[in-house]
């Protein structure tokens, strides 16, 4: 649930965010020998977007205070989504070495439908399985394209 | 004549059954991918990118193009029936369309939104056939100075036109300009903002950022919204025929989005955004009854469809001739070509003549193929619709990180995927628009690179920008794109008081 008031929190954040951002690399930036003799070196054009960046963030978090924001009126999010989605994003990444593409992505299908308000794990789970299955075979032995098998997938694997 | 005789080699070219097929797969499966509600043109060919890797690059790039004119054949369907339009030049379709869609008329919209790309892709496919070679001559007597200020004036104008609020759209633009820094630094080698990661210092892929944010945002968005929203489809029903009336409310409304499309798109500052509106308020001004506008009017959605596609072969123009992307679709395929280490440009047009000629003749065949596909077969991608949204957004996500993996086959690439999501979501949330952060990413380092090798040339006079009158009067137009709304704004509001 969010009101126009934390939405208004959400471009401070934006505004703070690409201030701080600015921050980052002009820090980066600086902390990084520069090499070369040419006339402008690399140094130059990350100063330059940092300045932007800073300049920005200050107009946005001025906005946020002053100004008009977006969805005035308010915006109903439903948040438990949002982190159910990323979590299967999140892991997908961690899991793909170890269990190999078709297991991860077929979780990641499981959390998503989920997340869209699907509780049929069973028919969830088949279809991501064979989802993930198909594209692993057609990317693989098709395409040429390596899709990891994971670490567990290689005890079973034929030794080569 | 040199044009003719070397689009005549592009068709021998685009013509053989190797190349029409990949031509025939490319348009189908723009189109089923595009029709999916929430993926434009944009996320279609990032998501199709990892099927051409094995590819030659001529069948790769015949493929894309049919994959571009198909995902906007596409975006009309889901505008019209879902009122969900994929990218920022169906939204006038949508409005009007969806309109006629819930009278019962949305066969009739969906005609005249085919028949009416199909008139503005071919007359707009031609005049791109003639105008890249010139645009190749003039491109030829740019300096890097010039070329500075001509990106400089496409990233202004790619910001200040989107979204209502400039610093919401510089503060995409800066963001994308920050991504393009991470990497070495192409003239040096000095690695920048790689923080001792490795995989960082190819920098950050522009597939991955527009997947993130087109796809993973999208999808983040669509789902806290999901328990909130309704939506309803259109079934057709009634005749599928377009009858003489509508027939003669269309054409002229098709020749003139094709008149507005194909030169604003073909400006280095294009886009499809200006034509499409453009085209529906001189519809409205043109029209014997305005009064049907926003409550169905075939004119509204005739004049808009036909200029978006005609933009959408103008903004090949800059690409192909200048290296220069207008739009996100244009920033992912310029990513494609630099993935074939290919760079767009005038020497592209020497070095490649079958890729470039090739590619122009397959957008006049996937055109044709276009029409046969969508005017019998248009039930059949009305199905797609039908998708359950839990299976389609999973579906979506599993081949979202299934094109990320495969760029580099690294996990890395995942998690910059996941960052970039997040950000996306709430840049979707706070209204501020993704463009500017897809097409600043690939402009950036690109800019950076030419700022440097003017003043290398002129030996450290940073004047160069502004003595050379082509690059200062590039640059003055890019500051009063800025500067001039700011202004109007000011007085209008010092009237007001």
């Amino acid at each position: 649930m969010t009101t126009a008031r934390s939405l208004r929190i959400g471009e401070a954040l934006l505004g703070g965010g690409l201030s701080a951002l600015g921050a980052l690399i002009a820090i980066e930036t600086m902390l990084t020998p520069s090499a070369g003799r040419s006339v402008v070196g690399p140094a130059l054009f990350p100063y330059l977007i940092s300045g932007g960046l800073v300049l920005i963030g200050l107009s946005l978090l001025r906005e946020a205070f002053a100004g008009h924001i977006a969805h005035e009126t308010g915006l109903e999010l439903d948040l438990r989504a949002v982190a159910l989605v990323a979590a299967g994003l999140a892991a997908q990444f961690l899991l793909i070495e170890f269990l190999g593409w078709i297991p991860s992505a077929a979780l990641l299908f499981v959390a998503v439908a989920r997340a869209f308000g699907s509780r049929r794990y069973l028919p969830n789970a088949a279809l991501g399985l064979l989802l993930a299955g198909g594209t692993f075979v057609v990317f693989n032995y098709g395409l040429d394209l390596n899709l990891p098998i994971g670490s567990v997938g290689e005890w079973f694997a034929p030794a080569e | 004549m040199d044009t003719l005789a070397a689009l005549g080699h592009g068709f021998l070219v685009a013509l053989t059954p190797y190349n029409l097929l990949w031509s025939a797969i490319g348009v189908t499966v723009g189109t089923a991918v595009g029709v999916l509600p929430g993926i434009g043109p944009a996320l279609t060919v990032a998501l199709l990118l990892p099927v051409t890797y094995h590819l030659e690059p001529t069948s790769a790039f015949i493929m894309f193009a049919g994959i571009y004119y198909g995902a906007m054949y596409g975006g009309s369907t889901t505008s019209i029936l879902l009122n969900a339009p994929g990218e920022s030049g169906s939204i006038v379709t949508a409005i009007d369309g969806h309109a006629m869609a819930r009278q019962g008329r949305g066969a009739q919209a969906l005609a005249t939104a085919a028949i009416g790309s199909f008139v503005a892709g071919t007359i707009a496919t031609a005049a791109l056939t003639f105008v890249a070679p010139l645009m190749v001559k003039m491109a030829l007597l740019f300096g890097p100075a010039e070329y500075f200020a001509l990106m400089v004036l496409a990233l202004t104008t790619v910001t200040a036109v989107l979204g209502n609020s400039l610093a919401r759209g510089l503060g995409s633009l800066f963001f994308g300009l920050a991504l393009g820094l991470v990497g070495i630094d192409m003239q040096t080698g000095q690695a920048r903002l790689a923080f001792g990661v490795p995989e960082l210092l190819d920098g950050i892929d522009t597939v991955v950022v527009a997947v993130g944010l087109f796809a993973v945002g999208e999808t983040l968005y669509v789902a806290s919204r999901y328990r909130f929203e309704t939506e309803e489809i259109f079934a057709l029903k009634g005749s599928k025929w377009m009858s003489r009336e509508d027939w003669s409310r269309s054409w002229k409304p098709w020749l003139r989005g094709t008149l507005l499309g194909f030169p604003i798109g073909a400006l280095p500052a294009g886009g499809s955004e200006i034509p499409t509106f453009l085209s529906y308020l001189v519809e409205k001004r043109l029209a014997k009854k305005p009064e049907e506008f926003g409550h169905g009017a075939i004119e509204a959605v005739a004049g808009p469809e036909a200029a978006n596609n005609a933009s959408a072969a103008g903004v090949l123009a800059p690409l192909l001739s200048l290296g220069l992307p207008t739009s996100a679709t244009a920033a992912i395929m310029l990513a494609a070509f630099q993935q074939y280490g290919l760079q767009p440009g005038p020497t592209l047009f020497d070095s490649n003549p079958e890729l470039v000629w090739g590619m122009i003749a397959s957008l006049y065949i996937g055109n044709v193929l276009l029409l046969l596909l969508n005017l019998p077969l248009v039930g059949m991608w009305v199905k797609l619709l039908l998708i359950p949204r839990p299976w389609l957004y999973a579906g979506i996500l599993v081949f979202s990180t299934l094109g990320a993996y495969t760029l580099n086959n690294n996990v890395v690439d995942l998690v910059i995927l996941w960052v970039i999501g997040l950000v996306g979501f709430g840049m979707r949330v706070l209204n501020v628009p993704v463009a500017p952060c897809v097409v600043g990413l690939i402009l950036g380092p690109l800019a950076e690179q030419q700022f440097r090798r003017a003043l290398a040339i002129s030996q450290g006079d940073p004047t160069v920008f502004v003595t050379h009158p082509i690059s200062a009067a590039l640059l003055a137009i890019a500051v009063l794109l800025v500067v001039g709304p700011l202004l109007m704004r000011r007085r209008s509001r010092a009237a007001a008081t």
